[in-house]
């Protein structure tokens, strides 16, 4: 599994990670990986997998659970209810229910501040079968003012070229980079560490 | 670049004004110059008509009034000269009938261009909303049904292995719910090109829009 480069995420806290779709997964995991090892709190904002399942592919993955906080957008909304026992969570009723799912979001950072946090979105692509673009644009912006202002950092995930060149040019301009996750073919060898073409590539803020 | 045109409107207008007062000018001073001195009234009121076109053409049947004061002046020195004829009284005629053709077609011609540009800036708003409608399904259809596909694809693997069947179940359960808006979504981009085009039959309008 392809580790996240967090060397920027010190000086950069903002980033929009674009992955291949059949790697959405994970790539999240990976992400998840590294920031908990890093000592992240890592908070979850879920639109495509249920929490449930997070939760259990993080164990399998050996994930700190303890430092994993859900907003769990889908779960509520595909089944009805909520599932009992879930802790670490908030359920939000449906993807498309931006108030409560900001509400939720402060909540959370609110309960983070003073320790090394960030969220991650997962994902945008999800999320636009809910609202349209223009809906999503806004709400991301929302989140990032939200997350500079509590000094977070926050990751969002994308399809790669699943972005109309509109809305991803929004999403640039709130982030303060870009990763593509799966464009490591195409990376500049590494000296020292790694090999040849390993590692995402990053570039700020253009693709 | 509303305002832009704005200015460019006023400069435009003004510079009308200025040569049609200039032309005006001429025409009262050839009038007063040749006609009550030269007592002679041949030749000159033909430059009359060059004034009396462009006030048509730009302030159509408004121009009528340009065309009265130059009658009026005609009538005028005709009196103190005293060669008011029928000659004066068709040229009188004449300067009022050219006028008001001139003016009338100019309105014309005007109203029906303004038509077709409102016609074809409606067109293009309406092409625009459309390709940016069905860009933003697109966007809301090709993606999600990717990462659906991806999603299934996982499903099937973990069935290979030793399946939580209650998490499957909930799986599967997102996996309709995200289907069932994505039909939705799609139902949204076809009713909304349906209304678009009012050239799509009444029998494909029903169908698309099931």
């Amino acid at each position: 599994m392809m580790p996240f480069d967090l060397a920027r995420l010190g000086e950069d806290r903002l980033f929009l990670v674009l992955s291949a779709a059949e790697r959405l997964k994970q790539n999240n995991i990976g992400i998840i990986r590294t920031l908990t090892g890093q000592g992240y709190r890592v908070v979850v904002i879920t639109t495509n997998q249920p929490s449930a399942v997070l939760r259990r592919l993080y164990t399998a993955e050996g994930i700190e659970l303890s430092k994993v906080f859900f907003i769990d957008a889908i779960t509520k909304y595909a089944m009805g209810r909520v599932p009992e026992g879930e802790v670490q969570c908030r359920f939000v009723n449906s993807p498309s229910n931006l108030t409560d799912l900001g509400i939720a979001i402060t909540e959370v950072l609110n309960t983070l501040s003073g320790e090394k946090a960030c969220l991650l979105f997962d994902s945008i692509s999800t999320m636009l079968i809910y609202i349209p673009s223009t809906h999503i644009s806004k709400f991301i912006h929302f989140i990032t003012s939200k997350l500079r202002l509590v000094d977070a950092s926050g990751i969002f995930l994308a399809v790669e070229k699943g972005l109309d060149p509109l809305l991803l040019t929004q999403l640039t301009t709130y982030v303060d980079g870009v990763i593509d996750m799966d464009s490591h073919a195409a990376a500049p060898p590494q000296k020292e560490g790694g090999q040849e073409g390993e590692g995402p590539r990053q570039s700020s803020p253009v693709l | 670049m509303e305002w832009d045109g704005a200015v460019r409107e006023g400069l435009k207008g003004k510079y009308r004004v200025g040569i049609l007062a200039l032309l005006g000018g001429v025409c009262i001073g050839l009038e007063i110059g040749v006609h009550l001195f030269l007592r002679t009234a041949v030749g000159y009121t033909h430059i009359f008509y060059v004034l009396l076109v462009l006030s048509a053409l730009w302030y159509y049947r408004r121009a009528l009034l340009v065309a009265g004061g130059l009658v009026v002046a005609t009538f005028a020195t005709s009196l103190v000269v005293g060669d008011l004829s029928w000659a004066t009284f068709l040229r009188a005629a004449m300067f009022l009938v050219v006028t008001w053709v001139v003016g009338v077609i100019s309105e014309e011609r005007d109203r029906a261009k303004a038509e077709v540009e409102a016609q074809k800036e409606a067109v293009e708003k309406k092409h625009f909303a459309l390709v940016g409608y069905i860009s933003e399904a697109a966007l809301r259809l090709k993606n999600p049904l990717e990462v659906l596909r991806d999603n299934l694809v996982s499903i099937r693997s973990q069935l290979d292995n030793s399946p939580d069947i209650g998490e499957l179940k909930i799986m599967l359960s997102v996996q309709v719910t995200h289907l069932e808006q994505v039909l939705e979504n799609f139902r949204a981009l076809n009713k909304e090109i349906v209304e678009e085009r009012e050239e799509i039959p009444q029998a494909y309008r029903e169908f698309l829009t099931r």
